[in-house]
C-alpha cells in the first residue's frame, strides 16, 4: 500500500519512485530483526532494568531539542538525527511509558490505592513524560500517552476517583496548551466549523473524498487520484484514505477488523499474563496501539479533529513500524510466558499485518 | 470500533452523487490543444518564408498577490520601463486587491518577456500565445493578406487559404492532480491537432522585389511626378501562374489593423477602370481572326477628325490613310472603330466575351471584380466604335494581363493562379494548381500576327518605345484614358497603363503596369512603359530569357 501511495511524491521529489518503499523495507527488517530477539527474551528482564531503560527514553526526549541531535521538522522537535538516520525517540518513550507504569504498579501492587502511591508517584513520571512530549510538541501522542497511562492506573488498581479528578484536570491543561498554539487551535475551529476554515478543513475533505470514491471495492491498487497531491501526506497520516480509495470498504473494514483481533489477542494475553506487570505491561501495549489506529482512524474519516498520528504498521515511519513491532513482540513475550504454546491468535495478527 | 466500522461504511457506500459530481467537475481537464498556423512560401519553396506563427507572450498579473506583496510601486515601474507602458496605467490596473487577473500588454515578444520572467516580480505571470508574423512587412502584402484576431485569414491568400493553413486543433479530455497537471493514465479522449498545412506560391519573390521596387519608384526620371496609385502584375506566359503582383499605396501586414482600407485594397484585382488604347487590341485580334483585313489594308483614317452617327471622334496624331498595321503602331482611334464598325456589334461583343470581359478571371484570391461590359441590349448607335477603342467599358488589370497573356500564348487563354501547392505538416501534398485553360479566343495564326504587330508598338517610332527592352523584342501596347466624370471625361484625371509581352516571337512573360492619375505627365506611354521597362528588362535577365536574336529585332 506504501510503495503505491508514496510513489507519486517520490517521483515528484525525487525522481525515485521506490524511495520511500525501500526505506521503509529497511525499517521493517530491522524491526523485525529487534522484535524476533524481543520476542524470544524473557520479558522480566524489562522489569530489572525499568530505571536506567526509563532513564535513557527520556533522556532521549530532551536531546531532541538539543541543536545539532535534534532534527527540528515543519517546527516541532520530534526527531533526533544520526548520519542518514532518523529516530523518533517518543516511540521508545511510548514504549518506556508502559513498562515504567506497569513495573511500579506491579510493585506497588496493594497500595495502589493510596494517594500517594498510587496516584502522585506514577503521575509524576507520566507527567514528565508528557511535558517533553507536548514540548515538542506532539499533541497527538501526549493525548494518547496520557490516556494509555490513565488506563494502566486504572487497571493497576487506582482509585476511580482519583482518576477523574486528574483526567479533568489532564484535560484542562491539555486545551490550555492547545489555546497557546494557533495551528492546533485552527485544526481543532476547522473540524467544529468546517465552512470558516476551508484551508484547514482540505486534509479531512480531501479524505473523505477519497473513501466516497473508493466505495465497496475500490478503484483498483495503484489507481489513486487523491495521491495525486490532493490528499497531503498521504503516505503517512492519511495513509487509510488512500487505502479506502484504491481497495474500497473491504480492505478498510479489514483493517479495522484485525486492530480488533490485536486488541482481542493483547486483552487475552494480559488476562493470562503469570504477573501483575506482564499483565499490566500487555494491556497497555495493546491499548496504545489499538487507541492509536482508533484515533488515526477516527481522523481520517473526519470523526476526530486532525492530529499527527500515524497508523501502525502502515503508514509510513521507521520509528513507528519499529515501535509497532516491538511492542507486538513483547506481547508475544508475555504470550511465552503465560503459557507453553505461544497464543496462536497473536501471531497471525502480526504475520498478516505486515503484508501491509 | 463498532462506530468507527459504521463510519467508514457510511464515507464507502453512502450516497454521495453529489460529492461525486463536484468532484468530477472539478477535475475533468478538458483543452483544446491549439495548432500552428501553416506558413506561406514563394515559388522557391523552404527559402523564402513569407508568413508564419510566432510565438509571443501575453504579460499578465494577479493585482491581489501584487498587493498583498506591498510591491505594487516597484512591480509598475519595472513592467512600464519594460513594456513601454505608462506607469500609472500599470499601477492602476495593478492595485486592486481582490482582482486575481489582469492582462497588461498582449503579444510581447519572446526576448522581452525572459527579460521580465528574469526579474520574479511578485503575481507577474505570463500566458502562451502566438501571432501570425510577416517578415517583410508590407512586401506582397496584398497578396498575401492577413489574419484577423479570431485567427481566421481574413484577405488574400490567408483568407482563401484558410481551411488549409489554420488546421484543427485537437482535443484532450482527461484528469488533473493536484498540481493542475494531466494524469496520463486517467486520459478519456485524445484528438490529435492537425497542424496547418504549407502554401507554396507561384509568386518569385525575386521577380515580386523587381516590381515592388520598380512601383515605388515610378517617379525616377520625371520631374515631380505625382500619382493617386499603382499597381502592376507579372505572369507567365505558358502556365498562367502570377510571378508577382503588387498594388500601391501598400500596408504593413504586421500592423494591418492601422492601415486605412483604401491601402488594404488590391487594385490589381479590385479596381476597375476604363483601360483605353490597350483594349484596341481585341478589335484588331477580331477583324484579323474574322479575315476582314490584312495588315496591309488601307483605311482613311479621315485627318484626325471623323463624324460618325453624329459623334466625332479624334486622333492623337492626325493621319490621312494608314494601313491597319500602322494603325495599331500609331493607336488611331478613328481606324479601329472603323474596323469595329466592320465588324459589327454582334461579332464584337462575342469577342469581348471570349477574351474575357466582364467576368473574373477566377484568379484564386479573394476580392476580384468582373469589370464592366454592358449587355447588348444597353448598346446605343456608337457604343461598339467607343467600346473598341476601350471607352465605355471597364476592366480590372487582371484581365487585361489574361488579354495579352493569350495573344503571347497562341490565343490560348490561361486561368491565373497564385497558390501552387498546398503541403500538409507530414509532407503529403493536399493541393496542387495545375495550370489550366479557358478559352481560345482568336487562332494561333491570329496570336501571331498580333505579336508581330504589337512588337511595332516599342520600335522607336512607335507610342510604346520607352518600353522597349535591351536585347529582347518587346510586344505591347500603351493606353492613356481619360477617367469617367459625371457628365463625360475628365481632361485631367487620366489613367495610364502600358501592358505587354516578351520576347515577343516566343513570349515568356506578360506584365501590365497601370498608373492612376499621374500629374503632370499623363500618358500611358510616358509613364507606365518606363516602369514597364524596367520590371521587363531586370526579370527577363533574372528569369534568363533568351535574347531575341539581332536580325530578327531588325527585320521588324
Amino acid at each position: 500500500m506504501l510503495a503505491s501511495t508514496s510513489s507519486v511524491r517520490a517521483t515528484e521529489l525525487l525522481h525515485d519512485p521506490s524511495f520511500y518503499l525501500r526505506r521503509q523495507l529497511l525499517w521493517l527488517v530491522v524491526g523485525l530483526v529487534l522484535s524476533y530477539g524481543a520476542a524470544r527474551l524473557d520479558y522480566r528482564l524489562l522489569r530489572r532494568f525499568v530505571v536506567p531503560l526509563s532513564v535513557m527514553a527520556l533522556t532521549l526526549l530532551v536531546l531532541v531539542f538539543v541543536p545539532g541531535i535534534g532534527v527540528k521538522v515543519g517546527g516541532s522537535h520530534r526527531w533526533l538525527g544520526i548520519g542518514p538516520i532518523r529516530l523518533q525517540p517518543s516511540e521508545i518513550a511510548k514504549i518506556m511509558l508502559v513498562v515504567g507504569m506497569a513495573a511500579w504498579m506491579s510493585r506497588v501492587e496493594r497500595r495502589a490505592t493510596d494517594l500517594k502511591t498510587g496516584l502522585l508517584a506514577p503521575l509524576a513520571g507520566l507527567g514528565l513524560t508528557l511535558v517533553l512530549l507536548i514540548a515538542e510538541p506532539d499533541f497527538g501522542t501526549t493525548l494518547l500517552c496520557g490516556m494509555v497511562g490513565m488506563l494502566i492506573l486504572y487497571a493497576g488498581g487506582t482509585r476511580f476517583s482519583f482518576l477523574l479528578v486528574t483526567a479533568v484536570a489532564g484535560i484542562c491543561l491539555f486545551f490550555l496548551a492547545i489555546l497557546h498554539d494557533p495551528l492546533r487551535l485552527g485544526r481543532l475551529l476547522a473540524f467544529i466549523f468546517p465552512e470558516k476554515y476551508p484551508a484547514t478543513a482540505y486534509h479531512l475533505a480531501q479524505s473523505k473524498v477519497a473513501f466516497i470514491k473508493g466505495g465497496l471495492f475500490g478503484a483498483g491498487l495503484g489507481n489513486s487520484i487523491q495521491k495525486q497531491y490532493y490528499l497531503p501526506e498521504a503516505h503517512t497520516d492519511f495513509i487509510l484514505a488512500i487505502v479506502g480509495e484504491e481497495l474500497g470498504l473491504v480492505a478498510t473494514g479489514l483493517v479495522l477488523l484485525l486492530f480488533l483481533a490485536i486488541m482481542v489477542s493483547g486483552l487475552f494475553i494480559s488476562f493470562r499474563a503469570p504477573d501483575t506487570f506482564g499483565r499490566l505491561t500487555a494491556f497497555g501495549l495493546t491499548v496504545m496501539l489499538v487507541l492509536q489506529a482508533g484515533i488515526n482512524i477516527g481522523v481520517v474519516t473526519g470523526c476526530l479533529p486532525t492530529k499527527g498520528l500515524p497508523l501502525p504498521f502502515i503508514s509510513y515511519g521507521g520509528s513507528s513500524l519499529v515501535g509497532a513491532l516491538t511492542s507486538v513482540a513483547l506481547l508475544l513475550s508475555i504470550a511465552n510466558a503465560g503459557s507453553e504454546q505461544p497464543d496462536e491468535v497473536s501471531r497471525s495478527v502480526k504475520d498478516r499485518t505486515h503484508s501491509f | 470500533m463498532l462506530g468507527l466500522g459504521a463510519r467508514l461504511a457510511f464515507l464507502h457506500l453512502g450516497p454521495h452523487t453529489a460529492e461525486l459530481a463536484d468532484i468530477h467537475r472539478n477535475r475533468t481537464w478538458a483543452v483544446e490543444i491549439g495548432v500552428e498556423r501553416g506558413k506561406v512560401f514563394d515559388r522557391r519553396g523552404l527559402e523564402n518564408i513569407l508568413a508564419l506563427d510566432l510565438p509571443v507572450k501575453d504579460v499578465c498579473a494577479d493585482p491581489d498577490a501584487v498587493v498583498s506583496s506591498g510591491q505594487v510601486a516597484v512591480v509598475s515601474a519595472k513592467l512600464s520601463e519594460l513594456l513601454g507602458l505608462p506607469v500609472s496605467d500599470v499601477a492602476q490596473k495593478l492595485d486592486r486587491p481582490g482582482r486575481r487577473y489582469a492582462c497588461l500588454k498582449r503579444s510581447v515578444q519572446e526576448e522581452d518577456s525572459q527579460r521580465i520572467a528574469a526579474l520574479h516580480l511578485p503575481g507577474v505571470f505570463f500566458e502562451d500565445q502566438t501571432v501570425r508574423f510577416y517578415p517583410h512587412h508590407d512586401f506582397l502584402c496584398h497578396v498575401l493578406g492577413f489574419v484577423n484576431h479570431d485567427g481566421i485569414g481574413s484577405a488574400g491568400v490567408e483568407q482563401r487559404m484558410d481551411k488549409f493553413l489554420r488546421g484543427c486543433p485537437g482535443f484532450l479530455e482527461s484528469e488533473k492532480n493536484a498540481l493542475r497537471k494531466e494524469i496520463y493514465w486517467k486520459r478519456d479522449r485524445y484528438v490529435p491537432p492537425v497542424e496547418g498545412a504549407n502554401v507554396y506560391l507561384t509568386i518569385d519573390q525575386n521577380v515580386q522585389y523587381i516590381v515592388e521596387k520598380a512601383i515605388d519608384t515610378i517617379d525616377e526620371g520625371h520631374d515631380s511626378l505625382t500619382w493617386k496609385g499603382a499597381w502592376a502584375i507579372v505572369q507567365r506566359v505558358s502556365t498562367g501562374e502570377i510571378l508577382a503582383m503588387v498594388s500601391r499605396p501598400a500596408f504593413d501586414l504586421n500592423d494591418f489593423r492601422a492601415a486605412p482600407d483604401d491601402a488594404k485594397l488590391n487594385r490589381a484585382l479590385g479596381t476597375v477602370y476604363e483601360p483605353g488604347s490597350t483594349l484596341k487590341s481585341i478589335a484588331f485580334s477580331a477583324a484579323f481572326n474574322e479575315k476582314l483585313v490584312t495588315p496591309e489594308t488601307v483605311i482613311d483614317c479621315e485627318n484626325g477628325s471623323w463624324m460618325h452617327r453624329g459623334k466625332v471622334l479624334h486622333d492623337y496624331h492626325p493621319s490621312g490613310r494608314l494601313t491597319v498595321a500602322d494603325g495599331l503602331k500609331k493607336s488611331s482611334n478613328i481606324l479601329t472603330a472603323k474596323l469595329s464598325i466592320q465588324l459589327g456589334d454582334e461579332r464584337l461583343y462575342q469577342y469581348m466575351r471570349a477574351f474575357g470581359l466582364g467576368q473574373k478571371t477566377g484568379i484564386d484570391l479573394p476580392g476580384e471584380e468582373a469589370g464592366l461590359l454592358r449587355p447588348r441590349s444597353d448598346w446605343s448607335g456608337i457604343s461598339g466604335s467607343r467600346m473598341a477603342i476601350g471607352q465605355g467599358v471597364a476592366v480590372t488589370a487582371m484581365q487585361m494581363i489574361s488579354i495579352y497573356g493569350a495573344i503571347a500564348n497562341g490565343g490560348v487563354m490561361m486561368r491565373p493562379y497564385v497558390v501552387r501547392q498546398v503541403v500538409a505538416a507530414d509532407g503529403t501534398i493536399l493541393e496542387e494548381h495545375r495550370p489550366e485553360e479557358t478559352g481560345r479566343p482568336i487562332t494561333p495564326e491570329t496570336a501571331a500576327l498580333m505579336r508581330r504587330l504589337l512588337a511595332r508598338v516599342t520600335e522607336p517610332d512607335g507610342t510604346g518605345k520607352r518600353a522597349a527592352v535591351e536585347g529582347y523584342q518587346v510586344a505591347g501596347k500603351t493606353g492613356t484614358a481619360q477617367k469617367p466624370v459625371p457628365g463625360g471625361y475628365s481632361s485631367t484625371a487620366h489613367i495610364a497603363s502600358f501592358v505587354g509581352f516578351l520576347p515577343a516571337q516566343a513570349p515568356e512573360i506578360v506584365i501590365v503596369v497601370v498608373v492612376d492619375e499621374p500629374q503632370p505627365i499623363r500618358t500611358g506611354g510616358m509613364v507606365a512603359a518606363p516602369v514597364f521597362k524596367r520590371i521587363a528588362s531586370e526579370a527577363a535577365r533574372y528569369l534568363d530569357l533568351r535574347e531575341t536574336e539581332s536580325s530578327a529585332v531588325a527585320m521588324k
